[in-house]
C-alpha cells in the first residue's frame, strides 16, 4: 500500500511540475510541451479502446479534425469554455454514429474501414468548405500559449486517468475478453456489441477536445491538415513503440517521438521519417510487447 | 450537363485504361492478402519506384519506358523476394506475432511505405517529375486518345489476361490459388508454401512496378505517388472479394466506372468522395465483395 502511496505522490508532484512549466519555460520548449501533452493524450485516448479491444482504429484523425471543425465553426459564437467541451461532444457523436455500423466488422476489415471513413470524412469537409467558398480558416485573437498548455494537461491527466479507471473497471475486462476471443466472451456473457462501442465513443472525446485545442494553438485550420491521416499513424506507432494497454505506455511511447522529432524534424525531415518507419519495423518485428512491456519483463520479477 | 458524353468511347477508353491499371495493382495486392494475410500498405510505394525506374531509365539514357518497364519488374520482383525472405519470414516464425498478423503486417508495411516515400524524396526530391513518350494522339471512332495510353492499356490488359492463365493452368499458380483456399491443406497435399510465398511476393510486386512504369508514361511521378493507388487497391480487392483473383480486375472496372463516370457527371473534386464513398458502402453491405458467396471470418 506504501508503494501506491508514493505512486500517486511522485504523480501528483509531476502533474503540479508540470503545470508551473509556463512560468518558468520559454515559447519554445512550451510549444515542445504542448505537442508531447497532445501526443500523450492522443495515445492514451487511443489506447483505452484499441489497445485494450484489440480493434485497431486508424480513424482518430476524424475525431480530432471533427474537434478542430467544431471550434473552428464555433469561434467567436460561444465562449471557449463551452466551444472546445462540445467539441468533444461532437466527436463523441461522430464516434457513435460511425461506430455502430463499423464496429460489426473485424480484424483487418475494421482497419481498413476505420481509415477510410476517416479519409471520406476529410474529403466532405474539403467539399463542403470549398462549397462554403471558404479557402481556409483564421482565428485571430487565440488563447494563449500558457493557457492553451494548462488546459492540454488537464486533458492528458484525464485520459491517463480514463484509462486507469476503464482498465481496472468492467468495461476494460470485458474489452480485453473481446480481445482474446470475442466469441468466447459473449459466450460467457459480455455483451460484445455495447463494450465496444461505448469505449470507442469514450476514446473519441478527449481527442475531440485536444483538435480544437491544437486549432487554437495554429491559429489556422485547412481541413487536409486537421484530418490528415499521419494523425491516425502517428498515434498507432507512439503506441507501438511504448506498449499499448497500460498507462505508461503511451507515455513513454510519446516522450521517445517528441524527442526524436525535435532533435531531426527541422534539419531533416525525411531521415526522422525514415528513422520513424524503421523504428516501426523494428519494434514489431522484436519488440511487439512495446518499451514497458520489456521494462516489465527485465525488471518485473526483481522488484515484486 | 450533356448526358450524352455517357454514351461516348472517350469515357469508356478512359474507363479502359484506368481500370486496366487498376487490375494490375490490385492482382499483386491480392495475392500477397489471400496467401499470407498480409496487408501490404506499401504496395503503392511499388508503383512509385517501377514509374521512376521507367523515368530515368528515359530521361538519362534514353531506354524507351516499355522496355525500361522490365527492368522495373525484375528488381521488383527480386526487391519482394528479399523483403518476404528477410522480414516476413521472421513475422511467420514468432507465434505471437501470428496471432495478429494482419494488424502486424499492416504495421510493418506501414514503416517499410514510410521508409520507401522518404528515401525517395531524398534521393530524388520531391518534385513531381514528368516526360514525354508516344504523346501524339489517336483517333478511334469519337474518341480521341493518347498512344501511351493506348499502350498501357494494351500492355496491361495482356498482363491481366496472362495473369488469369498463368493462375489456371501453371503450377506454380495453381499453388498459389491452392495456398489461397487453405494453407495447410496445400501444405498436406506437397506444395511448399514457403517457396511459392517467395514467388508471390515476386510476382505481386512485379506487377504493381509494371502499373507504375505504365502509368509515368501518361502521368507526372513524385515519391508520394503511391498511397492513393494502395487505397485505390484495397477498395478493388475488397470489390472483388478479398483472395478472389479475377473478381479483382471486375473490380478495378467496376472502381474505374465509378471514378471515371463520377468525376464527369458531378464535378473532379468529388472523386475522393466517389471513391472511399463505394469503399464504405461495401465493407458495410457486402464485405464478401460483389462476386463473393461466402466469409472466411477473420
Amino acid at each position: 500500500m506504501i508503494r501506491q502511496w508514493h505512486i500517486a505522490l511522485a504523480c501528483l508532484i509531476a502533474i503540479g511540475g508540470c503545470a508551473a512549466l509556463p512560468l518558468v519555460a520559454g515559447p519554445y520548449a512550451l510549444g515542445i510541451g504542448l505537442s508531447l501533452l497532445m501526443w500523450i493524450a492522443l495515445a492514451e485516448s487511443w489506447a483505452m479502446f484499441s489497445g485494450l479491444s484489440g480493434y485497431i482504429s486508424l480513424g482518430h484523425a476524424a475525431f480530432y479534425g471533427a474537434g478542430a471543425y467544431v471550434t473552428v465553426l464555433l469561434w467567436l459564437v460561444v465562449p471557449l469554455w463551452l466551444a472546445i467541451p462540445v467539441s468533444g461532444l461532437a466527436a463523441a457523436l461522430l464516434a457513435g454514429c460511425l461506430g455502430w455500423p463499423c464496429l460489426r466488422v473485424r480484424g483487418p476489415y475494421f482497419v481498413i474501414l476505420t481509415l477510410g471513413v476517416s479519409e471520406f470524412i476529410k474529403y466532405v469537409v474539403i467539399s463542403t468548405e470549398a462549397g462554403l467558398g471558404r479557402n481556409g480558416r483564421l482565428l485571430i485573437g487565440t488563447p494563449s500559449l500558457g493557457v492553451l498548455f494548462e488546459a492540454m494537461l488537464a486533458l492528458t491527466v484525464a485520459s491517463m486517468i480514463v484509462l486507469y479507471v476503464v482498465r481496472s473497471a468492467r468495461l476494460g475486462t470485458g474489452l480485453l475478453a473481446i480481445r482474446e476471443d470475442e466469441v468466447a466472451a459473449e459466450a460467457v456473457g459480455v455483451n460484445a456489441p455495447a463494450l465496444k462501442l461505448l469505449a470507442f465513443v469514450l476514446s473519441a472525446i478527449i481527442p475531440g477536445m485536444v483538435g480544437g485545442l491544437m486549432i487554437l494553438r495554429s491559429t489556422y485550420f485547412e481541413p487536409l491538415q486537421a484530418f490528415s491521416p499521419t494523425t491516425s499513424f502517428t498515434i498507432v506507432t507512439i503506441a507501438i513503440l511504448g506498449g499499448s494497454d497500460e498507462v505508461p505506455g503511451p507515455l513513454l511511447g510519446a516522450v521517445l517521438l517528441v524527442l526524436m522529432s525535435e532533435l531531426l524534424w527541422a534539419r531533416a525531415p525525411e531521415i526522422y521519417m525514415i528513422i520513424l518507419g524503421a523504428l516501426l519495423v523494428a519494434f514489431v518485428l522484436f519488440v511487439p510487447e512495446g518499451l514497458v512491456g520489456r521494462a516489465q519483463r527485465l525488471f518485473g520479477a526483481a522488484e515484486e | 450537363m450533356n448526358l450524352s458524353i455517357l454514351l461516348s468511347g472517350q469515357l469508356l477508353a478512359s474507363v479502359l485504361v484506368l481500370a486496366s491499371l487498376y487490375a494490375l495493382v490490385a492482382i499483386g495486392l491480392n495475392l500477397v492478402y489471400g496467401t499470407m494475410r498480409l496487408l501490404n500498405v506499401a504496395h503503392g510505394e511499388l508503383v512509385m519506384l517501377g514509374g521512376y525506374v521507367a523515368y530515368w531509365g528515359f530521361v538519362r539514357f534514353g531506354i524507351s519506358p516499355l522496355l525500361s518497364a522490365l527492368i522495373a519488374m525484375a528488381l521488383a520482383a527480386l526487391a519482394g523476394a528479399l523483403i518476404y525472405i528477410a522480414v516476413i519470414r521472421r513475422l511467420f516464425r514468432s507465434v505471437r506475432l501470428l496471432q495478429r498478423v494482419e494488424s502486424n503486417s499492416l504495421l510493418l508495411f506501414f514503416g517499410i511505405s514510410i521508409i520507401v516515400q522518404n528515401a525517395a524524396a531524398l534521393a530524388f526530391t520531391a518534385n513531381n517529375r514528368g516526360y514525354q513518350y508516344l504523346d501524339n494522339v489517336v483517333a478511334i471512332g469519337d474518341a480521341r486518345v493518347a498512344a501511351n495510353r493506348l499502350a498501357a492499356l494494351a500492355i496491361a490488359a495482356t498482363a491481366c489476361f496472362a495473369c488469369v492463365l498463368f493462375f489456371r493452368y501453371a503450377r506454380s499458380g495453381m499453388a498459389m490459388r491452392a495456398i489461397i483456399q487453405h494453407r495447410d491443406a496445400a501444405a498436406l497435399v506437397g506444395i511448399d508454401v514457403d517457396r511459392i510465398n517467395v514467388q508471390v511476393f515476386a510476382l505481386g510486386f512485379a506487377l504493381a512496378a509494371l502499373a507504375g512504369a505504365l502509368i509515368s508514361t501518361t502521368q507526372e511521378i513524385s515519391p508520394f505517388m503511391g498511397f492513393p493507388f494502395t487505397v485505390s487497391g484495397f477498395v478493388i480487392i475488397i470489390l472483388g472479394g478479398l483472395g478472389n483473383l479475377t473478381g479483382s480486375i471486375f473490380g478495378a472496372v467496376v472502381l474505374a466506372a465509378v471514378e471515371v463516370y463520377g468525376v464527369a457527371l458531378i464535378s473532379p473534386s468529388f472523386r475522393s468522395i466517389l471513391v472511399y464513398g463505394v469503399f464504405i458502402a461495401v465493407l458495410l453491405l457486402r464485405p464478401q465483395g460483389l462476386l463473393g458467396r461466402s466469409i472466411r471470418a477473420r
